[in-house]
């Protein structure tokens, strides 16, 4: 993931420097371009059938699934995080460990941990710091997976501001080295549609600020919440250049680690009955 | 034909009423509780800390039980007890009894363990005696009424999202991003937690207010 400390980011200190954002576009800017869905790559499941069950021998870069049950959610792999070198690491918490793969999907390395983890975070460093689901204790390991001294201090997202009904927010950066703090502003415009929620997801050296909307459904008709979510790629001027198409979200375990962002491209952890895929969104200029 | 109407409408009106008597009458006899009880019996749940002992790692009702936990370990929250309903009290007292401490549906519903469910949290935190697991998230619409105002706005600490067959959580209030924050018994955490989410891994849930708020 990339990490806010690592931050290059030109932010809008006062209103006479600031962009302003009209009809999702900046003023004198190019229109944002839309980026469909890039790739998905597949990882393999098995979806357990009892506690006993040894489904996984001789496959081991199977992750495991519990299906759930009546009044209880379904049980996988619900956090993971991405190398430079856009290899992935799963979190597999029913097998008490993490795994490696390539960036194509191919199995590299489990690294067994010894604990359920439902959250993954690789370092600008490629350490990983891997949370344990039922203590929240996060474990620093380096790539190979041996336990490591001391975890690294890692700033938090910047916080951000919904102004509610008027589908536009803002994000408060704190000062970076050479850079002062300032706000990002941020909009949403689409008829029919109201932004309910914004977050930073990721801030990228030279690629500016990534963030994550959730807006309502227009005309809406399904039984219960129903949202679309969209990620948001802001310049280190503030300008919005890009926005990915609406992302799926019909996961079946619930993500804890939803969405990454490295060198550009935004990564959406996807757990379904029958496979882990992990989409792409190329968020680069063209 | 109109005989034969209204000795239907009859013979239905005087069939329906003991239950719409019976359905009011379950209402006011609801447990009264206001939204800050509410809150406060949920960070019961999340904020109790205990001690995990070798004893609570085996489930003697059960023997290829998987425990969640480690011999000394200081957990704080409640245990995730898929079917159970045990109070903080009442949990204390199974685990210095040396049964095990929280358990999944892949290993059935146990007598010998001890925790709560998602549903046996919500009702516990609405005031709902634990005597019985009497409330599931498919029938948690008897005790809470459907909202039908704008959920991204207007829900209020101590409602409750529920999916029935799946799973119910506790609201406890929006963050300026326009996220919120739940309290919850899941299996992931293997525990009771209180922490921020999404709207996006909540599609589907139906949000609910308690019938027996003051």
């Amino acid at each position: 993931m990339a990490q806010p400390y690592g931050l290059i980011l030109i932010l809008l200190i006062a209103p006479a420097t600031s962009v302003r954002l009209q009809d999702g576009v900046a003023t004198g800017a190019k229109q944002a371009r839309k980026v469909p869905l890039t790739r998905t790559v597949k990882l393999p499941v098995i979806q357990l059938s009892s506690p006993n069950a040894n489904e996984k021998q001789g496959n081991p870069a199977a992750l495991e699934v519990w299906p759930g049950a009546e009044d209880e959610l379904p049980e996988g792999p619900s956090g993971f995080d991405v190398f430079a070198d856009g290899s992935f690491v799963i979190a597999d918490p029913l097998s008490l460990r993490l795994v490696v793969y390539d960036a194509q999907g191919n199995f590299k390395r489990a690294l067994p941990v010894g604990f359920a983890a439902d959250s993954v975070t690789v370092t600008n460093e490629g350490m990983i710091l891997a949370r344990e689901a039922n203590t929240d204790a996060v474990h620093p390991l380096d790539r190979e997976g041996k336990p490591l001294e001391q975890a690294p201090k890692l700033s938090p997202m910047p916080e951000a501001t919904l102004v509610r009904g008027e589908n536009k927010g803002s994000i408060s950066v704190g000062a970076s080295p050479g850079l002062p703090a300032g706000t990002l502003a941020v909009r949403f415009d689409e008829k029919g549609s109201t932004m309910v929620s914004l977050q930073a997801i990721g801030t990228d050296s030279g690629l500016g600020m990534f963030v994550a909307l959730e807006a309502t459904v227009p005309e809406g008709g399904a039984d219960g919440i129903d949202v679309r979510k969209m990620v948001q790629r802001y310049s280190p001027q503030g300008v919005l250049v890009a926005e990915s198409a609406w992302i799926p979200l019909d996961y079946f375990v619930p993500p804890v680690d939803e969405l990454r962002v490295r060198k550009g491209i935004v990564y959406q952890l996807m757990t379904t009955r029958t496979e882990v895929r992990v989409n792409e969104w190329d968020m680069n200029e063209r | 034909m109109n005989s034969t109407f209204w000795v239907l409408g009859a013979v239905l009106l005087v069939g329906l009423c003991p239950a719409i008597g019976q359905n009011t009458a379950a209402i006011a006899r609801l447990p009264q509780t206001t939204r800050e009880e509410i809150l406060a019996r949920a960070k019961t749940f999340a904020n109790h800390k205990w001690t995990c002992s070798a004893k609570n790692l085996h489930a003697s009702c059960y023997a290829n039980y998987r425990s969640d936990w480690k011999d000394g370990q200081v957990i704080t929250g409640i245990p995730y007890n898929w079917g159970g309903f045990d109070s903080p009290a009442s949990f204390d007292q199974k685990i210095a009894k040396g049964m095990a401490a929280g358990s999944h549906s892949r290993y059935g519903v146990l007598s010998c363990t001890a925790g709560i469910d998602c549903s046996g949290f919500v009702s516990y935190c609405w005031g709902i005696p634990l005597k019985s697991h009497t409330y599931t998230t498919s029938n948690m619409r008897d005790i809470g009424g459907e909202l039908k105002s704008n959920w991204f706005t207007d829900l209020q600490p101590g409602d409750a999202l529920d999916k029935p067959g799946s799973h119910v959580v506790l609201f406890t209030g929006y963050n300026p991003d326009g996220t919120f924050n739940i309290c919850e018994a899941a299996g992931g955490p293997a525990r009771v937690v209180c922490h921020k989410t999404t709207w996006s891994t909540h599609k589907g849930f139906i949000p609910l207010q308690y019938k027996g708020l003051y």
